[in-house]
C-alpha cells in the first residue's frame, strides 16, 4: 500500500472508474458522496465509501481535509458543485492538492480561481486523444499498450535522495544508454523552477538532490535503477 | 467469323493496359469530379461555347469572316469530339461481348453477335436519350448548312454550359419531383387553351374586318391573354369574343398563381437540400474525408484540432442549433441522420471518406451509425465513443476500430496523475498535449537511408531526438531482443547501437517538432549525414 491518502467526491460514473484505477495500482483512497444509493453502490463494489455533506465544511474537516488528506478529486456533474467544493476545501487546507473534472469550458476559469490545481475536461481529453488517433495511430498504440497499460513498460519519476550518487553530477557524464536500458525524458530541475523540461540535448543538466527524473522503462529495470541510486 | 474476331478484340482490349489507361485518362478529364483536370477543361469548354454564340450573334449582323467560319468549324469538332467520346466513356462495349460470349460458352450454345450488339447499340441509345446527350448533339447539328433552321439551335449550345455548372442537375431535380402537380397543371393549361382559342375562331375566324385569320392567331392570342401579358395587337371585335376573354383572363390569372406558388412551394421544400447539395459538391472533391457523426462538445474539440491541422471534414447532426453553429463557424454541415444510408453514401462512404467520427452522446446511435458505416465499406477507420463502459464492446462487435470512452480518459488520466504527476505532464507531453516537444513514428522507407543502418550509426544527439524505440517485425539479428507486442508487430524499446533498422521499420522518436521535421526530412532525402562516419 502507498501511504498517499486521496479523496475522490462523487461516486458516479466518473468517481467509479477513477477509483478502479487508482485501485488497481494500490493507491489508497476514500469516495464521498451526499446520496445514500450511490454510496451504498460504490461500497457494494468494495471501496471504501462516505456519506457526508461536501457542502459542510464540518463535514469535510470529519473526512480529514486539512490534515492528513493530501490529494482530492471533484467528480460532480454540476461544475457548479465543483467550483464549491474547491473554494471550501482550500480554505481549510492551503496545501492540498485538488483536481477537479469540469463540464462546460467556461467554468475552467472559475475553477482555478477557486484554487484547483489540475483541471480535468473530460470532453477535452477525449477529443485531443480521437484526433491524436487520427493522426498517429502507431503512438497511440504505443501509448496504449506500454504506458497506460498492458505491458511492463512503464513512466516512472524518480526523485534524487541526499548523498546519491547522482547528486552533483552533469547528465553527459551518466552514461545513460550504456548503463541502463532505461529512457530518460525529461529533468524537474530545482534549481530552474518546478517545470518537467525535456533532455533532448539543449542543455547538459546538473543534477541536485531533490531533482526529479522521469524515465521509461521495463518496471524491473525501474525498481534495479531506484535502488542503484540509493544504496550508494 | 467476324464474331470470333469481335471476341478477339474484346478480350484484347480488356487485357489491354493502354487501352484502360486512355479510358481512364478520359474518364478523369471528362466525367470524374474529383479529378485536377477536370476544372480546367470544364472552364475551357464554357469559354468555347460563350464565343460560339458570341460569333453566331455578331455573324446575323455582320458576316463572320474567314476566322469564324475556322472557329466555328473548330468548335464544331470539339464538340464532336467530345461526344464521340462521352459515348464512349458510357460504359465498356467489348465487356458486353465478353458477357455474352461467356454466356455462350457456358450454356454450349453457338455465339452470335447480332444480340451482343443489340444490347451494346441498347446501351448507347439509353445515353443518346439522356437530356444532356441530346443538348450535346443539338450544339453540333447546327453545322448543316442546307438547314438553315438549325442555326438557331446554335443557341443552344448555352444549355450546355449546364453540363459544366452542376447545381442544374439539382435544379431539375426539385421540378421532377413536382411531376405530378406540373403535369397536371399542363394538361389544365393545354385544355384551356384549345378550348378558348377554338372558341375565338369559331366566333371571329370568318368575321368581315376581325383580326383573327386563322386557328394560328387564335391560338396566339390565347397564349398572350392566359398567361396576362395581353399585348393589345389581337382584340375580341364580337360580344362572344369579349365573354370567352372573361373567362380566360380568370382562369389565367388563377392558373399563373397556381403554377408560381407551385415552383415556390417545391423550392421552399427543398431549400435545405439545394444549400445541402453544395457540401455535396465540395465534399466530393476532397480525397480521405473526415466525416464527424455529432457536434457536441466533443465533437467540437476534436473538429477544432482538425481544423487547426487543416484536414477535411464534414459535420453531421440531427440538431438544427449545433448545425447552425458549425456552419456559422464556417465549416460544412449536413442538417441530418449520420445512420441513413443515403447520407453516408452521397459523401462518398465508399470511396472519398477515410475516416469516420461517431461521437454523439447516444451510445444507441452511434452502434447504428458504426454499424452503417461498416457495412458500407470494410476498410473505413471508425472511431466511436461509448458513454457507457458495456456499449465498447458492442461499438466494436459493430465494427469500430477505436473505442473512447471519456469517463475511462478520466480515470487513466487520474490514476497517472495520483503519485507521479510530473510523469503524468510527460504522458501529457508525448500524447500531443504539449505543443512542441512530441513523440512521432518515422517511417524507414525502402530506398532511404535509414533502412539497413545501426541504430548506433544515426546521429540522434546532434539533431536532438531521443529514440524510444522501434516498431517492427521479428529478424534473425534482433531474436535476442524481446519485443512488445503490438498489434500485429512488436515494439522494441530502447534498442542498443547494434541494431538494425529494415526497411519498413517504424522509428519511434520523441523531441521537438522542429527536431523531429529535419529528421524525417533528412531522412527522405537520403542524406548521408544523418549518419555517423565510422571511423
Amino acid at each position: 500500500m502507498k501511504h498517499d491518502s486521496i479523496v475522490l467526491f462523487g461516486c458516479n460514473n466518473l468517481g467509479l472508474d477513477a477509483a478502479r484505477r487508482l485501485n488497481s495500482r494500490q493507491h489508497r483512497f476514500i469516495l464521498v458522496d451526499n446520496d445514500e444509493a450511490r454510496v451504498r453502490s460504490a461500497t457494494e463494489r468494495g471501496y471504501q465509501a462516505v456519506l457526508a455533506d461536501h457542502r459542510n465544511d464540518d463535514a469535510l474537516r470529519a473526512i480529514g481535509i486539512g490534515r492528513d488528506v493530501d490529494t482530492i478529486f471533484c467528480f460532480f456533474p454540476e461544475d457548479s458543485e465543483n467550483v464549491f467544493l474547491t473554494i471550501s476545501a482550500r480554505a481549510l487546507a492551503p496545501r492540498l492538492t485538488i483536481v477537479s473534472v469540469v463540464d462546460s469550458p467556461e467554468s475552467a476559469d472559475k475553477l482555478r480561481a477557486a484554487g484547483a490545481d489540475k483541471i480535468i475536461d473530460p470532453y477535452e481529453v477525449s477529443g485531443r486523444r480521437i484526433y491524436e488517433i487520427i493522426k498517429r495511430p502507431v503512438i497511440v498504440d504505443i501509448l496504449d499498450e506500454t504506458v497506460y497499460g498492458r505491458h511492463d513498460l512503464k513512466m516512472a519519476e524518480i526523485e534524487i535522495p541526499k548523498g546519491c550518487c547522482l547528486d552533483q553530477r552533469r547528465l553527459s557524464e551518466l552514461h545513460w544508454k550504456e548503463r541502463y536500458n532505461l529512457v530518460l525524458l525529461g529533468v524537474v530541475d530545482k534549481a530552474l523552477g518546478k517545470e518537467l523540461r525535456f533532455v533532448t540535448g539543449e542543455v547538459d543538466y546538473r543534477l541536485d538532490a531533490g531533482d526529479i527524473l522521469v524515465v521509461l522503462g521495463p518496471s524491473q529495470e525501474i525498481v534495479a535503477f531506484k535502488r542503484e541510486i540509493c544504496v550508494n | 467469323m467476324i464474331g470470333r474476331f469481335a471476341v478477339f478484340l474484346a478480350y484484347h482490349l480488356e487485357g489491354s493496359a493502354a487501352y484502360k489507361r486512355w479510358k481512364g485518362f478520359f474518364h478523369n478529364l471528362l466525367i470524374n469530379p474529383r479529378s485536377r483536370m477536370r476544372p480546367y477543361f470544364d472552364l475551357s469548354m464554357m469559354a468555347l461555347v460563350t464565343l460560339s454564340v458570341f460569333l453566331y450573334i455578331y455573324d446575323t449582323k455582320h458576316g463572320g469572316g474567314v476566322a469564324g467560319e475556322y472557329l466555328e468549324y473548330f468548335a464544331v469538332s470539339v464538340f464532336c469530339v467530345e461526344y464521340l467520346l462521352r459515348l464512349w466513356l458510357h460504359d465498356d462495349s467489348h465487356k458486353i461481348v465478353i458477357e455474352h460470349y461467356e454466356k455462350a460458352e457456358f450454356l454450349n450454345l453457338r455465339f452470335r453477335l447480332g444480340p451482343a450488339l443489340w444490347h451494346i447499340l441498347l446501351r448507347k441509345w439509353q445515353y443518346a436519350t439522356t437530356p444532356f446527350a441530346v443538348i450535346d448533339l443539338l450544339a453540333i447539328l447546327p453545322v448543316y448548312r442546307p438547314l438553315r433552321i438549325l442555326r438557331v439551335f446554335i443557341l443552344l449550345r448555352l444549355f450546355k454550359l449546364f453540363r459544366y455548372a452542376q447545381s442544374f442537375n439539382e435544379f431539375v431535380r426539385v421540378l421532377s419531383e413536382k411531376r405530378f402537380e406540373l403535369y397536371t397543371l399542363a394538361f389544365f393549361l393545354g385544355f384551356v387553351i384549345l378550348a378558348s382559342s377554338a372558341a375565338m375562331y369559331v366566333f371571329e375566324g370568318e368575321l368581315e374586318g376581325g383580326q383573327i385569320r386563322g386557328f394560328s392567331d387564335a391560338l396566339y392570342w390565347s397564349f398572350v391573354t392566359l398567361f396576362t401579358v395581353g399585348y393589345g395587337d389581337i382584340t375580341p371585335q364580337t360580344p362572344e369574343g369579349r365573354i370567352i376573354t372573361y373567362l380566360l383572363v380568370i382562369s389565367g390569372v388563377g392558373l399563373v398563381a397556381f403554377l408560381t406558388s407551385l415552383l415556390i412551394a417545391a423550392f421552399a421544400e427543398k431549400m435545405d437540400e439545394l444549400r445541402e447539395h453544395r457540401v455535396y459538391v465540395e465534399v466530393e472533391k476532397c480525397e480521405g474525408l473526415i466525416v464527424v457523426c455529432g457536434y457536441g462538445r466533443m465533437g467540437q474539440v476534436v473538429v477544432q484540432k482538425l481544423e487547426e491541422d487543416g484536414a477535411r471534414f464534414v459535420i453531421i447532426d440531427r440538431d438544427r442549433d449545433r448545425v447552425d453553429l458549425a456552419k456559422k463557424r464556417g465549416f460544412l454541415a449536413i442538417l441530418g441522420d449520420a445512420s441513413s444510408n443515403e447520407i453516408l453514401v452521397r459523401l462518398g462512404i465508399r470511396d472519398q471518406v477515410g475516416t469516420v467520427l461517431c461521437l454523439t452522446g447516444d451510445d444507441v446511435l452511434n452502434v447504428y451509425i458504426t454499424l452503417t458505416a461498416r457495412y458500407l465499406n470494410p476498410t473505413l477507420n471508425i472511431i466511436s465513443r461509448a458513454a457507457k463502459p458495456e456499449s465498447a464492446r458492442k461499438l466494436e462487435q459493430a465494427g469500430a476500430n477505436y473505442v473512447i470512452q471519456p469517463f475511462e480518459m478520466v480515470g487513466l488520466t487520474v490514476a497517472e496523475y495520483v503519485g507521479q504527476p510530473v510523469a503524468f505532464e510527460a504522458v501529457y507531453g508525448m500524447a500531443g498535449g504539449d505543443k512542441y516537444t512530441r513523440v512521432e513514428a518515422v517511417m524507414a522507407a525502402e530506398g532511404s537511408v535509414l533502412a539497413g543502418a545501426h541504430i548506433g550509426d544515426i546521429r540522434f544527439d546532434d539533431i536532438r531526438l531521443i529514440l524510444l524505440g522501434v516498431i517492427g517485425v521479428p529478424h534473425d539479428s534482433r531474436e535476442n531482443r524481446p519485443g512488445y507486442s503490438l498489434r500485429s508487430r512488436f515494439f522494441y524499446f530502447n534498442p542498443p547501437a547494434d541494431f538494425r533498422l529494415h526497411a519498413g521499420d517504424i522509428l519511434v522518436v520523441f523531441g521537438h517538432e522542429y527536431s523531429i521535421a529535419h529528421f524525417k526530412e533528412l531522412a527522405d532525402k537520403g542524406r548521408l549525414n544523418l549518419l555517423r562516419k565510422r571511423a
